[in-house]
């Protein structure tokens, strides 16, 4: 069974004046097994990011269903959905999203804390997690005082801590320069290779040819995608090029 | 570049911050009216024609210069705060490829704008208010006046030129800040990585010394002079207790609570403590500052309205006839003589005159001496002076009086007998359970029965000194035992006290006090003789002409700890206004993150709201403590200056702690919209 159904997903924005629709999902379809890596591209505006707080329950669609791991998320009570986000999924953002109030190490216990476990549970997940990413000597230290790669290894930290079935992540290498993205991307390949459902949005080619597979989103559906099969990333990354190029000048599907 | 385009710029950045900006103007032009209101009081011709109006008038200045002095400093802070937020806008001008030159320009014409504003509409609100203040002042006052609307061209240059003053200042230190910054520094200024506040344990503990010397001090000082003398150190020490306490203390208090894993690591303290140690520190000294403020709006207002209340108790304590006539001699036996009865009769006599009849009259001798006790010993005061080590002490020191039994009796309708040598006695303020008293090593008088007191004197009202009063059956033969150990014959204090109330209105009264005094000035009853046998003394006074000294002194102190406490009590509204505010930005984007990491919105509005109370409520709190503790103090001193009532005291304090709660509760409702609104993203 998939790990992730979504079928005929659809969202429509009412601007707050006036009657004006913007449809940014139309009617969006696609399963993630478990142990993919999966990565989302498209033009801007085209709805990743809307896709994405859909899946994480954070905005509720117009039509269709979204089922993680055969749960359909529509049907949890609104008062649940926040303790069903934490013990099921992790995210990892773009501008990192760390607590500016908390140490490294806090903002990791974070949703630990809030599930309620106690210090020493949560201390024994930490240490293997923070020796295996790299974190071990910052885990003391304040967001303002270490780099941009290692804020975004923390809030990485932080989402694989509660052991999640599926990690979101929304163009995580946005805002890293092109060697904190290498690392982050490597990261993410282990992460993948220890078994770990990831799903990425991005922008960035690069990024996209670390994935198992590519999915491109254009006009609120998903429109065409990629296997990595037993390609090597540089060929992966040719067709992910070959294709956008397509998207823009407006070909038609394979 | 075009005509009035800096003029639009500085216009727009004010319409577009016009949630910080608009309690900005409001209180500069809330302080522009309350200086011209209290400027324009202060040279009203109509206090000057008032009894007790010359001493409003010199009260009024000074707290003009409170007011001035105080709006200085208040609207510097205020500003300060504004300004931080509007750094970024200006960074981004900056980059955006506008010079300082340009952007100090812009400035200039925002502060013009803002000091146009705020002076035009403080001085129409002044002018339209000030005659309804003056009228107060005027009833405050017990006089009359009559409705007419005026502008004073003085008040106004005053008012003018201070916040002028005040507004050039403000102006230079931005414009300084602005030259001092880089602008990539502008740009970030509001979210320079923070760092996490460190517990400052030294400063804690001195904070807490500091607030418990002073408690400590408010509860144990007896002495009501030595009140008065600590009572500035006892302020000085709260004020810096609380803000070390609020700055430091805080802190220190939630680290100590996050090193306990049991207790950090739990849903409900989690992010509460970790973000209480960093909203204590950004927040601590306005939060003290609101808690200083607070606790001075309350004092104020209730020790003057306290006063005022007491004031016909004070009065009458002072003068406990309308109409009194008290005579001094030298020799006892000079008030036995014919004088007194002569005196009598003319009393009798004027009053007849204007058709009235004394009534409740109040007739004793007394011969009294400021004594130091040393158990039954009463040493003359004088004859001690170089003996004692410490003259500030004043807490063995007792006022001794002896009066004439035949007195006694006519004045309680007693009927007591003595033998020579035995006394009744009689104590206010402190008891005194020795069985017998020598009389500064003379005589010694066996103590045979304890009586209520049965009458007050002007230092009875002010309790400064415990009163021992002595009903003695051989009143001459003692007075000139006494006054034979002393060797000094003037030493001792004799009078002759005659006063009774009259029926009728104040006015009145103070003719036929006029009347007796030229009647007594003619009938040349008084001696100042070279012969100290015949030296007779008269000194008239009258109730009522002790009212209008009292009604302008403490009136005066009244009206303005109305004033000054509207004035404090506005400023401590603002500040909490602009740190919800301020709050509000802070915690926009961790309200966001923390909803992204699995925090249900209603967890994090609870959280967010015990946080937000918890800080906002702190100062009240505080202020209610430090309120308790002064409360003796404030006891002591108020009972220097009339009759201290303390039910009365208690009373009046609880009411203006109640009202101001009130009051801040309001406020806190209200500006917490303002809060929800910006941190839910509505707000812009
Ligand atoms: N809250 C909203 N209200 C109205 N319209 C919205 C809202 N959020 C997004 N949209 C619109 O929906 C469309 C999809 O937006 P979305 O943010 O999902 O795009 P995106 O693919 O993430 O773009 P980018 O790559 O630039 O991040 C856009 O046209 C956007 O204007
Ligand atoms: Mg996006």
């Amino acid at each position: 069974m998939s790990i992730l159904e979504v079928n005929g997903l659809k969202k429509v924005y009412t601007t707050r004046l006036g009657g004006n629709k913007v449809e940014a999902l139309k009617n969006v379809n696609f399963q993630v097994e478990e142990g993919e890596y999966v990565a989302i591209m498209g033009e801007s505006g085209s709805g990743k990011t809307t896709l994405l707080n859909i899946l994480a329950a954070l905005d509720k669609p117009t039509g269709g269903t979204v089922r993680l791991d055969g749960q359909d998320l529509s049907q949890i009570r609104e008062a649940d959905i926040a303790a069903f986000r934490r013990d099921h999924l992790g995210f990892v953002f773009q501008e990192f999203n760390l607590l500016d109030t908390f140490s490294v190490e806090d903002n990791i216990y974070l949703p630990l804390v809030l599930a309620g476990k106690r210090y020493p549970e949560m201390r024994k997940r930490l240490e293997p997690l923070a020796s295996w990413l790299g974190l071990s000597e910052l885990l003391k230290k304040y967001p303002y005082e270490i780099s941009g790669g290692q804020k975004q290894r923390a809030a990485v930290a932080r989402a694989l801590i509660t052991e999640p079935r599926l990690v979101l992540a929304d163009e995580p290498t946005g805002a890293l320069d092109s060697r904190a993205t290498d690392e982050l991307l490597q990261l993410f390949r282990r992460i993948n290779q220890s078994g770990q459902t990831i799903l990425m949005v991005t922008h960035s080619v690069k990024a996209a040819s670390h994935a198992g597979r590519v999915l491109f989103i254009k006009d609120g559906e998903v429109f065409h995608q990629i296997y990595r099969g037993q390609c090597a990333n540089e060929e992966l990354y040719q067709k992910i090029a070959d294709t956008l190029t397509m998207l823009t000048t407006g070909g038609d599907r394979r | 570049m075009r005509h009035g385009f800096y003029r639009r710029l500085a216009w727009t950045g004010i319409r577009q911050n016009r949630k910080l900006y608009i309690p900005y103007l409001l209180t500069c032009a809330g302080m522009v009216m309350m200086a011209y209101i209290i400027s324009f009081l202060s040279q009203s011709p109509l206090l000057e024609d008032m009894a007790g109006g010359a001493t409003m008038e010199s009260m009024l200045t000074f707290g003009s210069w409170v007011m001035g002095i105080f709006s200085l400093v208040f609207l510097f802070y205020t500003h300060s705060f504004l300004f931080r937020r509007r750094k970024k806008e200006f960074g981004l001008y900056n980059i955006l490829g506008m010079g300082k030159r340009h952007l100090a320009r812009v400035l200039i014409w925002e502060a013009v704008l803002a000091a146009a504003l705020s002076l035009g509409a403080g001085l129409l609100a002044g002018i339209a208010v000030s005659k309804f203040a003056e009228l107060l002042m005027v009833r405050i006052l017990d006089g009359n006046a009559t409705f007419t609307l005026s502008v004073a061209p003085g008040a106004i240059l005053h008012t003018l030129a201070w916040f002028g003053g005040i507004f050039l200042l403000i102006l230079l230190n931005s414009l300084r800040q602005l030259h001092f910054t880089k602008p990539v520094e502008l740009l970030r200024s509001e979210q320079a990585g923070e760092k996490p506040p460190r517990a400052n344990w030294v400063l804690a503990v001195l904070g807490l010394a500091l607030l418990a010397g002073a408690y400590w001090l408010a509860v144990n000082l007896e002495d009501p002079v030595a009140a008065m003398v600590f009572f500035f150190v006892a302020v000085v020490m709260v004020i810096l207790g609380t803000y070390l306490l609020f700055m430091a203390g805080s802190v220190a208090l939630c680290r100590v609570l996050q090193k306990n894993k049991r207790y950090y690591y739990q849903t409900r303290h989690f992010v509460s403590v970790s973000s209480m140690a960093y909203r204590m520190k950004r927040n601590g000294a306005g939060l003290a500052s609101i808690c200083i403020l607070s606790t001075m709006v309350l004092v104020m207002v209730s020790s003057t309205v306290c006063l005022y209340a007491g004031l016909e108790d004070t009065i009458r304590a002072q003068n406990p006839r309308n109409i009194s006539v008290e005579a001094y001699v030298v020799d006892p036996a000079a008030l036995e003589g014919e004088k007194p009865e002569q005196v009598r009769k003319l009393a009798e006599q004027v009053t007849a005159e204007a058709g009235l009849a004394p009534e409740n009259v109040l007739d004793y001798r007394q011969a009294s001496f400021a004594g130091i006790r040393d158990g039954s010993q009463m040493e003359w005061y004088l004859s001690s002076l170089y003996t004692t080590t410490s003259p500030m002490d004043t807490s063995e020191y007792w006022q001794v009086y002896l009066i004439p039994l035949e007195d006694y009796n006519r004045i309680t309708g007693a009927e007591a007998s003595l033998a020579p040598g035995e006394a009744l006695a009689s104590t206010i303020t402190a008891p005194y359970e020795e069985d017998t008293v020598t009389l500064n090593g003379g005589n010694t008088l066996r103590i045979q029965g304890r009586v209520e007191p049965f009458v007050r004197n002007e230092l009875d009202a002010l309790e400064m000194f415990p009163s021992l009063y002595l009903v003695v059956p051989d009143f001459v033969e003692q007075a000139q035992a006494l006054q034979d150990t002393v060797g000094d014959e003037t030493a001792l204090n004799l009078s002759w006290y005659y006063g009774w109330d009259l029926a009728c209105s104040d006015a009145v009264q103070l003719q036929v006090w006029e009347n007796l005094r030229d009647a007594s000035a003619e009938a040349e009853l008084e001696a100042s003789g070279e012969e100290a046998a015949s030296y007779f003394h008269l000194y008239w006074d009258s109730a009522a002409h002790a009212r209008q000294n009292v009604y302008g002194l403490y009136g005066g102190l009244f009206f303005l700890g109305i004033l000054l406490g509207i004035v404090f009590l506005f400023a401590a509204v603002l500040m909490i206004y602009y740190k919800q505010v301020s709050e509000g930005y802070e915690d926009q984007s961790r309200f966001a993150i923390m909803q992204k990491v699995g925090m249900t919105r209603r967890e994090i509005r609870r959280s967010v709201n015990s946080q937000i109370l918890t800080v906002f409520f702190l100062p009240l709190l505080t202020a209610g403590v430090h309120l308790a503790f002064a409360f003796p103090l404030v006891y002591r001193m108020l009972s220097l200056f009339s009759v201290a009532n303390r039910g009365l005291l208690a009373a009046v304090t609880g009411l203006c702690y109640l009202v101001f709660a009130l009051f801040y509760v309001l406020v806190y409702r209200g500006t917490s919209q303002a809060y929800y609104a910006i941190v839910s993203g509505k707000g812009e």
